[in-house]
Parts: structure tokens; C-alpha cells; sequence
């Protein structure tokens, strides 16, 4: 009885004591001294004040998924407006654009263009805007949160893509490089588009250059005879600047390195864009002619489909005069493409025609069609000669003028683009060609 | 006695030292609670004025990536298409309604809150989503970029498919909130019943109509084959859509022959009809006239 009366205190006591031990309070010591709402409202604030702090606005580059380069000029206003300039394309480099912006926490304080704006284009999903793949656009972003601000710049990085973005503080002459039309002279360089000839050409130092630019993924490619007679490439990304284009990879000539290319003025009237490279003034130009002709690409256009039991097909039809489609063959109900088979009658002659979808809509037909024979001249020239029709080929219209251009008596060229693609381009001017893929 | 002591001292001990509760974390000043802020614009004054106030209607035109799919790439409207597009909403979808069945109705029912977004939503296979609606309360209307109507300069008539397409979406959505408040007649389901099927996305809506369906997308169930019906024959009218009938010819690859399909369709027709008066009251070739007056004047 008194044992375990004993025990019953000692085991009191040690509970007690435990009690003690193991109440004692925990204090959980706070990392930050105000809420993370109070922390978020300053630095929303913080952000507000810089984006509007400069006079002159930011300059912003962005090099989107996609891999193209791009500046921006940004005027943030404090009531949630923002207007801007781009090098996206002639409009957007010369016309400023108004639409809003927003500061907003999304986990972190984040700066969101949330109407649509000349930085939309770059992430539209329609691949008509921007030549990126439908459902993605250029796979750039509109959303960003805001990383770290510094006295002149402020770092950000898109809430979808990833894309970073740098704003850097203007000065009033970058400035005014947007406002006085400076960017948009620089963007005349994408008309060297409409020079209305397949072949456009530059001279460097003596040396005659092919150019052909993809305005949609910024890409150039320089082609040239070398001492040796050899035809040589040069292809590199490109992006713009205040003054002119800036090649990605400096472009080696062999006699200078030349790092891009000072536009000067695009003259609409010659279709001549006036340029300066390394300071010397040269021109870009029309040409009519190859650089050098591919003396075999005639046959092997033709041999390529006749040996495989394939066909060429254009979708677009002949290019004439600056114009895509220039006969209207998709003018025509149910249009789908436009057929040239070599060796269509084995031995005896080729098949020249516009191809139909059915009526139920599953399959193509051929409603009629032009019987041509190609000859090929030594000089590297495709001539077409027609020797009969199948069914009606009509006597007006799109087909019948598509098949007038086919027999230009003066033929063509070709010109291999890649294994399956040839251009064949008119031997008179260089102004009318047609790209013709193979299907086999 | 020590013992008592010892207990009343243990007691003691835990009430004195539990522990000290914190205060809660201040949160008088929740970032973005209540809603988005901005400087109003005239834009937005017009939208409270034109929407909210008379008929409660919230109009996001600003990107808020949580009203749309995650997964997909979207952008936000041009603010110059705000405005014309939700005109041409309360011409071709507010006014039928409030004209034949009055304001209250149209207050009491009306979905709350329209979405807008600049493109489309592509799918993955290359097709595009021009609205969706999500629990008769949202609706989101796409491709706003695209928006013209006859208003505007550069029309052309392959312009109107878009506006089309727009008007269709808000009178389907519109049916599916009629419908789940007073529920369509058992009749119509037994019109075309074991026809319905899932795999409508396959079939093309001539197919669909050579068996009695009014859309492709009728096909799905006769919860979506009832708006269909109604939202068809509101925007193409009563001789579109007796067009539409009449077109029909041979024979479904289900077996269904035109005759059949025809009065089927002509059957769904007349339930509708039937419903609309019974249930809410409602002359529903009056209000075809309206809608299609109303489109007519907007894109024909």
C-alpha cells in the first residue's frame, strides 16, 4: 500500500515534469516582418513607379521560342495605358500603338499586356499573323512576372513560354530613332520583296551577291560564283537595329567581314533599296538572270519526276509581275492544285492541267488537260511546246492563261530549292515563275 | 491529501502553460481582392452602361488566362472589337428575347458573364473553337480580331461566317439555360432515338441531316440536338431553315430515307415551337423573325 502510494507520487512528479518540458511554448519566428500582402502591394507599387518613371520610355528585346529577334518601345502611362512601337513589320515600326497593361500578383507580381498590342502578334495562334505554326504563333508571351528591377532596367520572364524580356530605359534619341521613322526606314528592307524579279542582287566590293530573304523567319541567304566558278552559299538569321540589319553570324566575303547592312532608302519607283555595307554605298537590285545557270536543272527537274512515276504540283500557279496566283486559278470552284507530269503519255508527251476536289469532296479530279513537250537548249533553258489536249481545255480563263505563260517561247530556268522543290522562272525578265513541288 | 495537491498542481500546470494563440496574419489588404482594378476607360463606361446596368451582364474583355483553357495558345481582343461585337450580341440576341418575352425574362435568365478573346482556340487537329459556354452562366466568344460586320468598311460577304458562327454559339448556350430551368418534352428525345452517338465528330452535317439531325453536332445527344434545333432555326430563319429541310435527298447511310429525315426534322421543329409557347410563353416564328431581321441587318 505505501510502495504504491510512493510510486504513484513519483510518477506524479515525473508527469509534471514533463508537463513542464514539453508545454513550454514554440515560437515560430516570422521570416519577413510585414504579410505577404503588405510585401505584394510595395513591390506592385515599386514596379508602378519605375515603369512609369521614364521619360523617354523602355527599349525591350525579346527573342521569342521561335528563335527571331525583336525590339520593342514601351511608354507605360499610370492609368493602366501603354503605348508602343515594334520591328515586327512596316506598320508597327512606324505607327505607334495604344492598348492597356496591368500590374497584378499571380504568385508573383506580374506586368500583364492584357488587350491586344503589336507584342500580341508575336503570340497570336493564327499563323497568318506571324508565319509560326497555327495553334502556337511564334510561341512568345504577354504575361510576365516580374523578376528584379534595377536602377535602369527591369527583368522579366513570360509566365507561359518562358520568353525573357529585358526592359532597358530609353534615352530620348532612341526615342526619337521610333518616333522620326528611323525603324520604319530600317524595315524597308523587307521590300526587297516587291522587287518584282526572282533574282535580286548586291555587290560587294566588286563581287555580285544573290540575296533571299524569309521576312516571316528572318533568315538570309547570300549565293555567289567563286574564283573557281563554284556556286558557294552564305545563310544566316538576321535582326534589326536603329539603323540597319544585323546579321546573326558576321558573313566572311573573303576580302572583309561584314557584320549587317545599312539600309539607307527603299526607292518605290526602280525598285532599287539603297543600302551601305561597311560604310560603301551599293544597292540591292533586280536581276534577270542567274548568277550563274544551272546548265543540268532542266533535266533533272524533269528526269526526277519521269523516273519515279511522280508529278510537280504548284497550289499557288504562276507568279507574275509581283502578283501570287496572277491568273486567279483559285478563282475557279473546287480548285485544288496545278499539275505538270512529266512523261504523262509514256514517250509521246507530258500533262499540263488545273486539278478539281470531287463533288462528294474525296477525291480530285482532272476535268482537262494540255499535252506539252519540254526541250531542253544547252544554254540551261526548259522550252515548252504543246501538241494536243485531253477533254475541253477552255479557251479563256485562268487555265488557258496559266498554259499561254507555260509556252513563253523563251522558256525557263530552274532553279533547285531543295531535293523535292524547283522554282522555274521566266527567261525573258525573271518577273513570272512558279514553285513547283514533286509528288510521287 | 498530497496526492489531491499534486493533481490540482499538474491541473494548474496545463492551463497556465498551453499555449498563446498568434494573432492572424493581417489581411486587411488582399492583393486583386474584389476583383481586377484599372483606369476606366470609355470602353469600359459603355460596357456598364449598355450591359451591366440594365441587365447585370459583365463583359471580360481584359486577358484573364483563368477564364480560358490553360492548355492552349490565346490572346486577347483588339479593344477596337469590343464595342461592335457586343452591339451586335444585344441586336441579335438581347432584343429578340426582351421584345417577345420581356425584361424580366431576359433578367432572370440571361447568362451573366461574357468572355472575349482575340483568336481562336485551335484544337489539336487544326480545327478551331469559336465559343464554348460553361453552366449557363459564361460564355466565351472567340476570334473577336476577326469581327466585321456590314458596318464596316472592307465587308465581304465571306466575312459574315464569323459573326455567324458567334450569334449560333449564343443562341445554343441560350437554349441549354431554357432547357435545364423547364425541361423539353420527352417527346423530342424519341424522335431520333438510337441515333444519338459520340461519334458525331466524324460525320459532316449533310450526313447528319439525311438523318433527321439538324447539325453534325446534334448527332452528340438530345440535350445538345434540342439547342441545336432552336439556335439553327433562329439565325438561318423560317425559309433557311426550310431550305435546309428541303434539301435533303437520298438515302443515310443508316438506312434513314430524305421523307424520313424531313419529318423528323419537321417533327423536332414543331416540339420546339410547341415548347416555347407552353413553357415560357413565347411565339417562337416571331421571334425567328426578329433573330433573323436582326442578323440580316447586321451581315446580308
Amino acid at each position: 500500500m505505501n510502495r504504491s502510494k510512493k510510486y504513484l507520487k513519483i510518477s506524479a512528479a515525473l508527469l509534471l515534469l514533463f508537463v513542464f518540458i514539453f508545454s513550454a511554448c514554440k515560437k515560430y519566428d516570422t521570416a519577413f516582418v510585414e504579410t505577404p500582402d503588405q510585401r505584394i502591394n510595395t513591390a506592385i507599387k515599386k514596379y508602378q513607379s519605375a515603369l512609369t518613371s521614364s521619360p523617354a520610355g523602355w527599349n525591350a528585346t525579346i527573342r521569342t521560342q521561335a528563335g527571331g529577334t525583336y525590339h520593342y518601345h514601351f511608354r507605360f502611362s499610370d492609368s493602366n495605358r501603354v503605348k508602343m512601337f515594334s520591328d515586327f513589320n512596316l506598320e508597327t515600326a512606324g505607327t505607334a500603338g495604344e492598348s492597356s497593361y496591368r500590374l497584378k500578383a499571380l504568385q508573383t507580381p506580374s506586368l500583364l499586356f492584357d488587350t491586344y498590342s503589336y507584342l500580341h502578334l508575336l503570340s497570336d495562334p493564327d499563323g497568318n499573323v506571324n508565319g509560326g505554326d497555327n495553334g502556337l504563333g511564334l510561341a512568345s508571351d504577354f504575361e510576365y512576372s516580374l523578376d528584379s528591377l534595377a536602377a535602369d532596367s527591369i527583368l522579366l520572364t513570360g509566365r507561359v513560354h518562358g520568353t525573357k524580356l529585358t526592359l532597358v530605359k530609353a534615352t530620348q534619341a532612341e526615342f526619337d530613332a521610333w518616333q522620326n521613322g528611323r525603324w520604319a526606314n530600317t524595315l524597308a528592307f523587307e521590300n526587297i520583296n516587291k522587287i518584282q524579279n526572282y533574282f535580286r542582287r548586291l555587290t560587294i566590293n566588286g563581287v555580285n551577291y544573290e540575296i533571299r530573304i524569309n521576312s516571316v523567319s528572318r533568315m538570309l541567304a547570300f549565293t555567289w560564283v567563286d574564283a573557281n566558278g563554284t556556286i558557294r552559299q552564305f545563310t544566316t538569321s538576321y535582326y534589326y537595329s536603329a539603323t540597319g540589319v544585323v546579321f546573326v553570324t558576321p558573313f566572311n566575303t573573303g576580302t572583309q567581314t561584314v557584320n549587317g547592312l545599312e539600309i539607307v532608302s527603299w526607292d518605290a519607283v526602280n525598285s532599287v533599296l539603297n543600302v551601305k555595307v561597311n560604310g560603301v554605298a551599293s544597292i540591292i537590285a533586280g536581276a534577270t538572270k542567274p548568277l550563274k545557270v544551272d546548265l543540268s536543272a532542266p533535266q533533272r527537274w524533269w528526269q526526277t519526276a519521269a523516273s519515279n512515276s511522280g508529278y510537280w504540283i504548284s497550289l499557288d500557279g504562276f507568279h507574275v509581275n509581283g502578283v501570287d496566283d496572277a491568273f486567279g486559278l483559285k478563282t475557279i470552284p473546287n480548285y485544288y492544285f496545278v499539275v505538270y507530269w512529266p512523261d504523262y503519255n509514256t514517250g509521246s508527251n507530258d500533262l499540263f492541267a488545273p486539278v478539281f476536289i470531287n463533288a462528294a469532296g474525296n477525291g480530285l479530279e482532272l476535268l482537262y488537260g494540255a499535252a506539252p513537250r519540254a526541250q531542253f537548249t544547252s544554254d540551261g533553258r526548259a522550252v515548252f511546246t504543246n501538241i494536243g489536249f485531253y477533254g475541253t481545255y477552255p479557251s479563256t480563263g485562268p487555265a488557258r492563261l496559266s498554259l499561254n505563260q507555260l509556252l513563253l517561247p523563251q522558256g525557263y530556268y530552274f532553279i533547285q530549292t531543295s531535293p523535292s522543290t524547283y522554282d522555274m522562272v521566266s527567261s525573258t525578265d525573271a518577273k513570272a515563275w512558279i514553285s513547283l513541288q514533286l509528288v510521287q | 491529501m498530497r496526492l489531491k495537491i499534486f493533481i490540482t498542481f499538474l491541473f494548474g500546470s496545463i492551463i497556465f502553460f498551453s499555449c498563446k494563440k498568434e494573432d492572424p496574419l493581417v489581411v486587411d489588404d488582399i492583393s486583386g481582392l474584389g476583383g481586377d482594378t484599372w483606369a476606366k476607360t470609355a470602353l469600359d463606361k459603355w460596357l456598364y452602361d449598355t450591359l451591366v446596368v440594365p441587365y447585370n451582364i459583365a463583359t471580360k474583355y481584359k486577358w484573364d488566362q483563368s477564364e480560358l483553357e490553360l492548355n492552349k495558345s490565346i490572346v486577347p481582343p483588339k479593344e477596337e472589337k469590343v464595342i461592335p461585337v457586343m452591339r451586335s450580341v444585344k441586336r441579335v440576341w438581347m432584343e429578340p428575347y426582351i421584345l417577345q418575352a420581356g425584361e424580366l425574362f431576359f433578367k432572370k435568365y440571361s447568362p451573366k458573364l461574357f468572355v472575349l478573346a482575340g483568336s481562336a482556340s485551335w484544337n489539336l487537329d487544326g480545327s478551331i473553337t469559336l465559343g464554348t459556354a460553361e453552366g449557363g452562366r459564361k460564355i466565351v466568344l472567340y476570334l473577336l480580331n476577326d469581327f466585321k460586320n456590314k458596318t464596316m468598311p472592307g465587308y465581304v460577304p465571306a466575312d459574315s461566317a464569323i459573326p455567324k458562327q458567334m450569334f449560333h454559339v449564343i443562341h445554343h448556350e441560350f437554349g441549354h439555360i431554357l432547357d435545364q430551368t423547364i425541361r423539353r418534352p420527352v417527346a423530342f428525345d424519341e424522335v431520333t432515338k438510337g441515333f444519338y452517338t459520340a461519334d458525331w465528330i466524324n460525320t459532316d452535317d449533310y450526313s447528319a441531316r439525311q438523318d433527321g439531325f439538324i447539325t453534325a453536332y446534334a448527332l452528340s445527344s438530345p440535350f445538345e440536338d434540342f439547342v441545336e434545333m432552336i439556335s439553327i432555326m433562329l439565325i438561318e430563319g423560317k425559309s433557311g431553315f426550310d431550305n435546309i429541310v428541303n434539301s435533303i435527298s437520298g438515302t443515310s447511310i443508316r438506312g434513314t430515307t430524305a421523307d424520313q429525315a424531313k419529318a423528323k426534322l419537321r417533327q423536332k421543329e414543331s416540339i420546339v415551337v410547341n415548347y416555347y409557347k407552353q413553357a415560357w410563353n413565347i411565339d417562337f416564328y416571331t421571334l425567328q423573325l426578329r433573330v433573323r431581321n436582326a442578323i440580316v441587318n447586321e451581315i446580308y
